[in-house]
C-alpha cells in the first residue's frame, strides 16, 4: 500500500497540482458559471490524493502533530468545498408585502445534485422595508421586515439586510438590489367571483423611467399599467426609499381607453371593473443553502493554527534570538533534498 | 481644489510622507554611501534616526487616518486614496516592529523604505475624494479580512526587502554597501520565515474575506477579479514554499521567488481591485 501510495505523495505532483490548479483558477476568474467545472475539479482532486497520500506516508508531516493539523485541515476544506457544491442550494424569489414565502415563486435555481433539503418548509411573512441612498443614486443599508414563527404558535419580527440574511434551516434569505412597488389590484367580473391580486412593478430605482406591466384579466382583455410614483428619489443628495411614504397613480390603458387611477378608483373594462385597491411593495431575495459552510470555516481556522503552531515550535526560539546574533544559527538546518524554512 | 480645501487630514499625510522620506534619505544614503566610503552600514545613531522617523511617520500617517475618519465618518476601506494612506500606515507599523526587533535586517531599510515609496509617490497623484461606504462593508469581518491582509503584505515587504539584498549583493559595486549584513544562506532563511510567517497570514485573510463575503453577498467565493488575484498569491506563495522544500533552490533563485510573490501580492492589492470596478461588488 506504502508503494503505491508513495509516488502520490510526491511533493512534485504537489507542485504540478498547484500548478493546475492556478490554471484552473485563472480560467474560472470573472466567469465561473460557464467554465467547465473539471479545470478546478481536477488539479483539486490531485492535490487532495497527493495530500492524502502525503499525510499516510511522509514521516514528516505525520510524525509532526501541527504540521499534521494544518495539512488534514487542508485535506478538510478541499473535501468539505466539494461536498458543499454537491450539496449547495440557491435561488431567487420575489416576496410581495404581507405575503408569505413559498417555493412556488422560485427563479434562477440551482442546485447540486446531493442536496436534499426542505426549503417547502421554510415559512416567514414578508413586512414592509425601507433602503438607505446616498448622493449619486449610492445604494445603502436595506432594511426589511419580516415576520419569523417563534416556536411557540407566534410571530417575531427581524430585520434584516444585505448582510445580514435570515436564516432558516440553513437556507440564508439576503435582500438584494432587486425591489420595487406592486399596485394591488381587484378584477370584478360582469359575472363571477372576483379576484384580488398584484401587478409587479419592474426593480425601483433601477427601472424608475420603466414602471409599467400588463395583464390580462379572467376572461378580460390585456390591459397594459404604467406606475407615475412619487418616492421623493433624487441624485443629488441622500434620500429613503419608503413604501409608506410613496404615492403611486395607477394609469391604465386599454384598447379604448387611458385613465389614471387612485387607490380606491375603479376603471370599467369591457368584462367587468378594475378596481385600484392600494400601492404595495415586493423585496427580491437570494437564497443560499450549503450545510458545510460552519464546518469549513472551523476546519481552515485549525489548519492554519497548526501551521502556526509548526512555526512556533520549530521557530520561536531562534526567533526570540534573531535580534541578538548575527543570524548564522538559524542557517544551520537543511532538509535532505531540499531547503528547510 | 475643493476636494483638496476641505481634505484636513491632507497636512498629516503630508508630513507623515516627510517623515518615512527622511527615513530612506538616511537609511540609502548611510548604506549606498557610507557604506562604501566608509566601509560600515548603519551605525547605531543612523539606525536610530531612521527608526524615529518611520515612528514619526507612522504617528502622522495615524493622525491622518484618524482625521479623515471623523471628517468622512468612516475607515479607509473604499477607495484607492484611503487604501495607499492605510497601506502606508500599516507597512511602517509591520516594518518598524521588524527593525525595532530585529537589528541585524536594519539596513534593509535601505530596500524596504523604497518600496514603500511606490505608494507614497501615488497617493501624492490621487484626490483624496470621498466614496460613499458601502452598506456590505458595515461587517466587523471587513476588519479582520483588512487586518490580517495588511500584516500579510506588511511581513511580505521584509521579506521582499531581504530578498532584494540577496540579489543586490550580485553586484559586485553594491555588495560592498551590504557587507556587514549576515551572509546570503542567513537572509535567505530570515526571508523564508517572513513568508512562511506571511502565509499563515495570508491564509487568514483568506478565510475571514470568505465569510465576511457571505455574509455581504450571499456566496464566499465567487471568482472575482480580486478573489482569484488573492488565491492566485496564496497558492504561489504556498508553491514557492513547497518548491524550496522538495528542491535545492540556489537562494538567488528563491529570492527571485520572493520577489514573484510579492509583485503578485502588490498586484491584488493595487491592481485587481481597481482593474474592475465590481471586483468585490459591495464597492458600487
Amino acid at each position: 500500500m506504502r508503494m503505491l501510495l508513495r509516488p502520490l505523495s510526491s511533493l512534485r505532483l504537489t507542485l504540478a497540482g498547484m500548478i493546475l490548479l492556478a490554471i484552473g483558477a485563472g480560467l474560472s476568474y470573472g466567469n465561473p458559471m460557464n467554465m467547465p467545472v473539471w479545470v478546478l475539479v481536477v488539479p483539486m482532486a490531485v492535490l487532495a490524493l497527493n495530500l492524502l497520500s502525503a499525510i499516510i506516508v511522509n514521516p514528516r508531516i505525520h510524525r509532526r502533530a501541527s504540521l499534521l493539523v494544518f495539512h488534514l485541515g487542508l485535506l478538510g476544506v478541499v473535501i468539505l468545498s466539494a461536498v458543499g457544491f454537491l450539496t449547495r442550494y440557491e435561488a431567487h424569489v420575489e416576496l410581495l408585502q404581507g405575503t408569505g414565502f413559498s417555493t412556488d415563486g422560485l427563479f434562477d435555481q440551482r442546485k447540486g445534485p446531493w442536496h436534499s433539503g426542505e426549503l417547502d418548509k421554510v415559512h416567514f411573512v414578508q413586512g414592509p422595508y425601507t433602503v438607505d441612498y446616498a448622493a449619486h443614486m449610492m445604494r445603502g443599508h436595506t432594511r426589511s421586515q419580516v415576520e419569523v414563527p417563534d416556536g411557540r404558535g407566534g410571530w417575531e419580527t427581524k430585520v434584516i439586510g444585505d448582510d445580514r440574511p435570515l436564516v432558516i434551516d440553513g437556507y440564508r434569505f439576503y435582500t438584494s438590489f432587486n425591489k420595487g412597488f406592486a399596485p394591488i389590484l381587484t378584477w370584478i367580473p360582469d359575472q363571477g367571483q372576483a379576484v384580488t391580486g398584484s401587478v409587479h412593478m419592474p426593480s425601483y430605482p433601477l427601472f424608475e423611467f420603466k414602471q409599467d406591466n400588463s395583464w390580462a384579466p379572467p376572461g378580460g382583455p390585456q390591459i397594459k399599467f404604467w406606475l407615475r410614483l412619487t418616492t421623493g428619489m433624487t441624485d443629488k443628495q441622500s434620500w429613503v426609499l419608503d413604501g409608506s411614504k410613496t404615492q403611486g397613480v395607477l394609469v391604465v390603458n386599454t384598447a379604448s381607453e387611458r385613465k389614471e387611477l387612485k387607490p380606491g378608483d375603479r376603471v370599467k373594462i369591457p368584462g367587468g371593473t378594475l378596481r385600484y385597491e392600494r400601492l404595495s411593495t415586493w423585496m427580491g431575495y437570494k437564497i443560499f443553502y450549503d450545510p458545510t459552510l460552519h464546518w469549513l470555516f472551523v476546519t481552515a481556522i485549525i489548519g492554519i493554527l497548526g501551521l502556526f503552531a509548526h512555526f512556533w515550535r520549530k521557530f520561536g526560539a531562534s526567533w526570540a534570538s534573531m535580534g541578538r546574533v548575527s543570524g548564522e544559527a538559524v542557517a544551520r538546518t537543511s532538509s535532505p533534498r531540499g531547503n528547510a524554512i | 481644489m475643493s476636494e483638496i480645501s476641505t481634505a484636513t487630514e491632507l497636512p498629516w499625510l503630508w508630513a507623515g510622507l516627510a517623515a518615512y522620506a527622511l527615513a530612506t534619505f538616511i537609511a540609502v544614503r548611510s548604506v549606498f554611501v557610507r557604506g562604501q566610503s566608509a566601509g560600515a552600514a548603519l551605525n547605531r545613531a543612523y539606525e536610530n534616526q531612521v527608526f524615529l522617523f518611520i515612528i514619526g511617520g507612522v504617528v502622522l500617517l495615524g493622525a491622518a487616518l484618524a482625521d479623515r475618519w471623523l471628517r468622512i465618518g468612516h475607515g479607509p476601506f473604499v477607495n484607492l486614496f484611503e487604501l495607499l494612506m492605510s497601506q502606508l500606515f500599516s507597512l511602517g507599523i509591520i516594518y518598524g516592529i521588524s527593525y525595532w526587533r530585529f537589528p541585524v535586517i536594519r539596513p534593509s531599510a535601505a530596500v524596504a523604505l523604497p518600496m514603500m515609496w511606490i505608494l507614497g509617490i501615488w497617493i501624492l497623484l490621487l484626490q483624496p475624494v470621498d466614496a460613499p461606504f458601502p452598506p456590505t462593508y458595515s461587517n466587523n469581518w471587513l476588519w479582520v479580512h483588512v487586518g490580517m491582509g495588511k500584516i500579510f503584505l506588511g511581513l511580505s515587504m521584509v521579506g521582499t526587502a531581504l530578498a532584494g539584498i540577496i540579489l543586490l549583493r550580485s553586484n559586485q559595486r553594491l555588495a560592498a554597501s551590504f557587507r556587514h549584513m549576515p551572509s546570503d544562506t542567513v537572509l535567505d532563511h530570515f526571508a523564508w520565515r517572513f513568508m512562511l510567517l506571511a502565509f499563515i497570514f495570508d491564509s487568514l485573510m483568506l478565510v475571514a474575506g470568505a465569510v465576511w463575503a457571505q455574509d455581504a453577498w450571499g456566496r464566499y467565493w465567487s471568482w472575482d477579479a480580486l478573489e482569484t488575484s488573492a488565491f492566485l498569491t496564496w497558492l504561489a506563495l504556498g508553491g514557492a514554499i513547497h518548491a524550496r522544500l522538495t528542491y535545492r533552490i540556489p537562494i538567488r533563485a528563491g529570492a527571485i521567488f520572493i520577489c514573484i510573490v510579492f509583485v503578485l501580492a502588490f498586484l491584488t492589492y493595487f491592481g485587481a481591485p481597481f482593474y474592475s470596478q465590481a471586483a468585490h461588488k459591495g464597492v458600487i
